[in-house]
């Protein structure tokens, strides 16, 4: 592929990505207008799975061909740009809710409204694709509020279930509350310097004047937009909606809230803090790496040793989603100026690459679980690999990639997390991570061991009644299959993402 | 890079042909006919045939570096790990050597194992393919990691070969065995390769287009150190050690890999037993590949150890006092293929001396040629096991020589090379080797002279043990039925052995340095090959640095001029080989030989039991290392960290349930809750940011 030389034009084509997934959100709302009774489960799946699957393939093609290069390409006056990172992140988002909507198929099978749920599926990707672009804080909030609003839904789809509707109730409450917070961190932050765009705020504050005479309020503002990212990223103490929503949400929006969700929440922090706020302009003021260092101990030591004591396989993985939370932060909480930023950054956005397939991979492997009847905890998953041995080695994979065993490429990430934590001069944090790493390969092998090790308790007849889900069964292999190549792939990855994380970094002062 | 890079652009398939191979064998071997033998047999041919067209090619004057893969890298990553490819004359000819091997034992195996009828063929094709890609690949390596890879690649694929016949009792231990005391020995080789990594923050070999290889930083280093200056700033030495410590120290760590892998002196229990395995197998793991990549490591970094005199006087006496060691030990064994493990292990000391004593050019020269009448006496040992029903006791055959006239003819080829009798192959490098250790020793390194003093005196019993081998096997009456009517080998054992005792007699051509010394017209073919190596990967090169370093240069003795000693040395090694022949001639001749061994008295137990060799390593292991070292780890084991495991571990229990009660479920709690934590953030941001202005200054 040759490396486009000029930016593409006209420039709001590099939006392409979002624009896909928007129009085919709407293909599925006019498909269901058409023939709302009719269960065209297949059709639709497939129009959500095509849909998000080309939009996945055209921020590849972008981001290989360097459309996003240097600074990106700039759209509506600033309010979106279109970098490396944006480019990274869309390409997290859309092949996870590919994923989603393959392996949605037979989970919904008996379910109304199928097409309300791709299209909620669809459009809380557009959400996210333009919370990658999102340059000022206005289109942070309202790409923040897209992915929200379909997310609450989706939590609570299953209708006749108490455990869904009662999630998400919970999730939407939190929402609200930390939207509320969110929107507030802005006002003040508005307040004191007078823009909403990112790079315009990091010039009002360069001078140093207005940090003299509003600092505090600033400070108060800057930990609100702290807050409301840690509500999208599952952090503490904003985490709580998380093991409660990702438990009663049906497993595939489990997967997609715990993967992609989570990447968006950290692409707008990545982007506000390296941009808008400098940490050598507002160290004194407000040390918001500092903040990011409490929160990512607490939130992975939380998270790690909450899963540590679940019976409940989901549950598990939902806290040990918050506890992956608290690895990416290192991502902003190590970038001390020591030591090379880049790294630090590009590896939190790698670990989020591999996470998005990891995670997404074993929250489905639970949905084929839940699809089979075999029940929810430890207990109930003896034997599995008896019968469904292939299934199996997948999850095996997962599970020691999550720990971050040479399986997969989540062995990589942590490697490039921790390496880049130290080389910032924050070895500590490294260390809290690595033990934090070590007690979670305690849980994540309780699973391999009831799946291989223990006996069957008879409760795997659903397996043989109901055969193998095939759109679930694809999905859950292709996840294992991506999770094994980025192993040795992971050198593409890498240096799209160092570069990525060096142009955001850059555009401070 | 392809372009340009013409024939070079195929230089991966040389690897990649095997590799695939053990895929086809593995996957279809079954269904194919001779179980996947044809695979292999067209895999390493064509290996074989790219490793010469790469042979013209660097002739030619393009040695060649390519770089495949970056594996681990990246602007801001302090290093990068790659695979690449190095063709330069050394590799080249070790390519051709060991894609020639690989093919010869391909053929033999379809007269050794199919012929014979034995089950599991395809998993036998499957692992010879594999273990020959990752030789290949090892050799091509251009950097020291890939190297590491793949020389264990090799390790794993020789444990599977050795342990092929797993339902016998003894295959699967010798496996074990040598899968183990090589594993020790790597063990430190990876240490080593770490330790070049940090300090020189590259591992490459060299070569052309390569900026920076870590043995021309280490020559940087020592230079700069040796003139007064600041150390190059690309390196960094560890625990305050100079940088001439700190790299002897790395070069001691490789060297445990290549001394576990090539079998010295104390790393040499494992070899005698790998016997076990098929004989195509031995004579691939002595010959070519195992046992081989060891030296070739040294030969392949030589600009490393060129500039440590320390090291490379303690490689010249690992290899004089394991080439004299296991000598001696050959002399009583009564099992054909016993004999040739001493010898194997006699002669890799050999080619260690040759290194270590300065003799680069040498060292090389002695592995080509062991090489293949290594490879040869192992098909020809084969050959002799198919004729006898697999009985390998010498005192069960005798004149085998009338019965099976080509396997005789080859293998006395082979044995004469061996023993290093002129004009074989064997004599001229042999003799190349001590003859250099000999000058440098004599030219200011009197240290090296203890090491030749060793290897002289091996050369006795090496020609004594391979006579007594020979006149057993070959000559006098039949000792047993089976050597009275063995069974007949076919073409596919008799090809391999034909070309093999051709080139074990005449492969000596391409380095005939006496002969060059007073006949200026007939070249030094190998000499010159070598010296026209890559910028810092030459000949030419290591004789400088080993000169400014090292401090070897060429000496004479007293009054004999260069020539003189030349010829001298030459004449001493011959005519003390020829001294260990007529010994065993005198001994073993006539038509029923009678055991001498009774003569050796005590001696005779000692080196039946191999000096106590495997007793000793086994006390070490077992009641050393299991007993007290092992039982104090264990009580601290379970005493301290145990204790403080499971201190932990109930500590994140109690507080995961702790955890558990704060999610209550209720999510007014939550809001409380999350409300608390920012408002705890905020006042304690705002007390240290100073937000409050003066109320708590």
């Amino acid at each position: 592929m040759m490396p486009l030389q000029a930016p593409i034009s006209p420039d709001w084509l590099a939006l392409t990505p979002a624009i896909v997934l928007g129009v085919f959100a709407m293909v599925l709302f006019l498909l269901d207008s058409i023939d709302p009774d009719e269960s065209n489960d297949g059709l639709l799946a497939g129009v959500a799975t095509v849909g998000t699957a080309s939009a996945m393939v055209v921020a590849g093609v972008f981001l290989l061909s360097g459309v996003g290069a240097g600074e990106g390409v700039s759209v509506f006056n600033g309010q979106l740009v279109v970098d490396g990172m944006a480019l990274f992140f869309t390409f997290i988002f859309t092949s996870v809710a590919a994923l989603i909507c393959l392996a949605s198929i037979e989970y919904l099978a008996g379910t109304d409204d199928i097409a309300g749920y791709y299209s909620l599926v669809v459009l809380a990707t557009t959400g996210m694709t333009v919370m990658a672009a999102a340059n000022s804080l206005a289109t942070v909030f309202v790409s923040l509020e897209l992915l929200s609003l379909p997310s609450y839904g989706l939590v609570a789809y299953l209708k006749n279930d108490r455990g869904s509707v009662e999630a998400g109730m919970k999730y939407f409450l939190i929402g609200a509350l930390s939207s509320a917070v969110f929107a507030y961190g802005i006002s003040l932050v508005y307040g004191v310097t007078g823009s909403l765009l990112l790079p315009d705020i990091a010039s009002a504050l360069a001078g140093g004047e207005t940090l003299a005479n509003l600092g505090g309020l600033l400070g108060v503002g800057v930990l609100m937009l702290v807050g409301g990212f840690a509500f999208k990223t599952a952090s503490v103490p904003f985490h709580f909606w998380a093991p409660e929503a990702y438990e009663g949400a049906p497993a595939p929006v489990s997967a997609f809230l715990s993967s992609a969700s989570k990447a968006a929440g950290f692409v707008i922090a990545f982007r506000v803090f390296t941009v808008a706020f400098p940490i050598e302009t507002v160290a004194g003021t407000i040390d918001w790496v500092l903040a990011f260092q409490i929160l990512a101990v607490v939130t992975m030591t939380l998270g790690n040793f909450a899963a540590a004591t679940q019976e409940n396989v989901k549950r598990m993985l939902a806290y040990s989603s918050v506890g992956h939370a608290g690895y990416v932060l290192i991502g902003l909480a190590a970038l001390t100026g020591q030591g090379s930023g880049e790294i630090v950054l590009g590896a939190g956005m790698i670990h989020l690459l591999v996470y998005g397939f990891m995670n997404t991979g074993a929250f489905l492997f639970v949905a084929m679980a839940e699809y089979w009847e075999v029940g929810r905890t430890f207990e109930d998953y003896n034997g599995l690999a008896t019968k469904a041995p292939v299934a199996c080695v997948a999850m095996t994979v997962f599970m020691f990639s999550l720990a971050g065993l040479p399986i997969g490429g989540g062995f990589l990430s942590k490697y490039y997390l921790f390496a880049g934590a130290v080389g910032a001069g924050v070895w500590w944090l490294a260390g809290v991570a690595a033990i934090n790493s070590a007690l979670s390969l305690f849980y994540y092998s309780r699973v391999v061991k009831a799946m291989w090790l223990e006996e069957p308790n008879g409760n795997l007849g659903g397996i043989d009644t109901r055969g193998y889900p095939t759109g679930l069964y694809s999905a859950v292999m292709i996840a294992a299959v991506a999770t094994v190549l980025l192993l040795p792939a992971l050198g593409v990855f890498s240096d799209v993402a160092f570069e990525a994380a060096n142009a955001v970094l850059r555009l401070g002062p | 890079m392809a372009a340009e890079g013409g024939i070079f652009t195929f230089a991966p398939a040389i690897a990649v042909l095997p590799f695939v191979s053990f895929l086809i064998a593995l996957s279809a071997g079954r269904y194919m006919p001779k179980k996947g033998a044809f695979a292999g047999i067209a895999a390493t041919g064509g290996s074989l045939l790219l490793s010469l067209l790469m042979v013209a090619q660097v002739a030619s004057g393009h040695a060649h570096h390519m770089e495949l893969y970056t594996w681990v890298g990246g602007e801001g990553v302090p290093f990068e790990l790659t695979f690449g490819i190095l063709l330069d004359q050394l590799s080249t000819l070790m390519l051709v050597i060991v894609s020639t091997i690989a093919f010869l034992v391909h053929v033999f195996s379809l007269g050794y194992m199919n012929d014979e009828g034995e089950p599991g063929l395809p998993r036998y094709y499957a692992e010879l393919g594999l273990f020959t890609a990752s030789m290949l690949a090892f050799v091509f390596s251009d950097n020291i990691l890939m190297a590491f890879m793949f020389f264990e690649l090799v390790g794993l694929c020789s444990y599977l070969l050795i342990g092929f016949w797993f339902r016998r009792s003894g295959p699967p231990s010798a496996a074990k065995k040598a899968f183990l005391v090589t594993r020790f020995g790597d063990y430190f080789f990876l240490i080593g390769v770490v330790g070049i990594f940090a300090t020189f923050g590259t591992g490459m070999f060299g070569g052309p287009g390569v900026e920076e290889s870590f043995p021309v930083l280490a020559e940087e280093a020592m230079s700069a150190m040796a003139a007064g200056e600041a150390m190059p700033e690309a390196v960094t030495t560890f625990f305050g050690l100079s940088p001439g410590a700190w790299f002897g120290v790395l070069g001691l760590l490789v060297l445990g890999g290549v001394m576990g892998k090539s079998a010295q002196f104390p790393f040499h229990t494992w070899l005698p037993d790998a016997m076990e395995g098929p004989t195509p197998v031995s004579a691939l793991i002595h010959a070519a590949t195992m046992v081989a990549a060891g030296v070739y490591l040294v030969a392949r970094m030589y600009g490393f150890y060129a500039l440590l005199p320390t090291l490379l006087a303690i490689i010249a006496f690992v290899g004089g006092f394991t080439a004299l060691f296991a000598a001696t030990m050959g002399v009583v064994k009564d099992e054909i293929k016993q004999v040739l493990a001493y010898s194997t292990i006699s002669q890799y000391g050999y080619i260690m001396l040759g290194l270590g004593g300065g003799g680069y050019v040498a060292g090389v020269f002695h592995l080509t040629t062991h090489a293949f009448f290594k490879a040869l006496l192992f098909l020809g040992a084969g050959s002799v096991i198919i004729a006898m029903h697999h009985n390998e006791d010498m005192w069960e055959m005798g004149g085998l020589k009338d019965r099976m006239p080509v396997t005789y003819y080859a293998f006395l080829s082979g044995s004469l090379a061996l023993a290093g009798i002129v004009p074989f192959s064997g004599f001229w490098s042999k003799d190349e080797v001590l003859y250099e250790t000999l000058v440098h020793g004599l030219g200011g390194s009197p240290i090296l002279l203890g090491a030749y003093l060793m290897g002289i005196v091996a050369v006795f019993f090496t020609g004594f043990y391979t006579f007594r081998m020979v006149l057993l096997t070959f000559h006098g009456d039949p000792r047993s039925d089976l050597a009275e009517d063995p069974e007949p080998v076919r073409w596919n054992v008799k090809i391999p052995l034909a070309i093999l005792g051709t080139l074990a007699a005449v492969v000596g051509v391409i380095n005939l340095v006496p002969v060059h010394a007073v006949v200026g017209a007939v070249p030094e073919f190998l000499h010159d090959w070598l010296f026209h190596g890559p910028e810092t990967l030459n000949g030419a090169h290591y004789e400088e640095l080993t000169e400014q370093f090292a401090g070897y240069s060429a000496g004479a003795i007293p009054g004999l001029g260069g020539l003189g000693t030349l010829f001298a040395s030459a004449g001493v090694s011959l005519a003390v080989a020829l001294a260990g022949s007529a010994l065993a001639l005198g001994l073993y001749r006539g038509p029923d030989p009678a055991e001498h061994t009774e003569k050796l008295g005590a001696l005779k137990t000692v080196l039946y039991n191999n000096y106590y060799q495997d007793e000793y390593q086994v006390w070490l292991a077992q009641d050393l290392t299991e007993g007290t070292v092992a039982g104090t780890a264990k009580r601290f084991d379970d005493g301290v960290v145990d204790g403080l495991v499971n201190r932990v571990s109930d500590v994140s229990l109690v507080s995961g349930y702790f955890l558990r009660r704060v999610q209550t479920g209720i999510v007014s709690n939550y809001a409380a809750l999350i409300t608390l934590g920012l408002v705890v953030l905020l006042v304690a941001f705002g007390i240290m940011g100073g937000w409050f202005g003066g109320v708590f200054a």
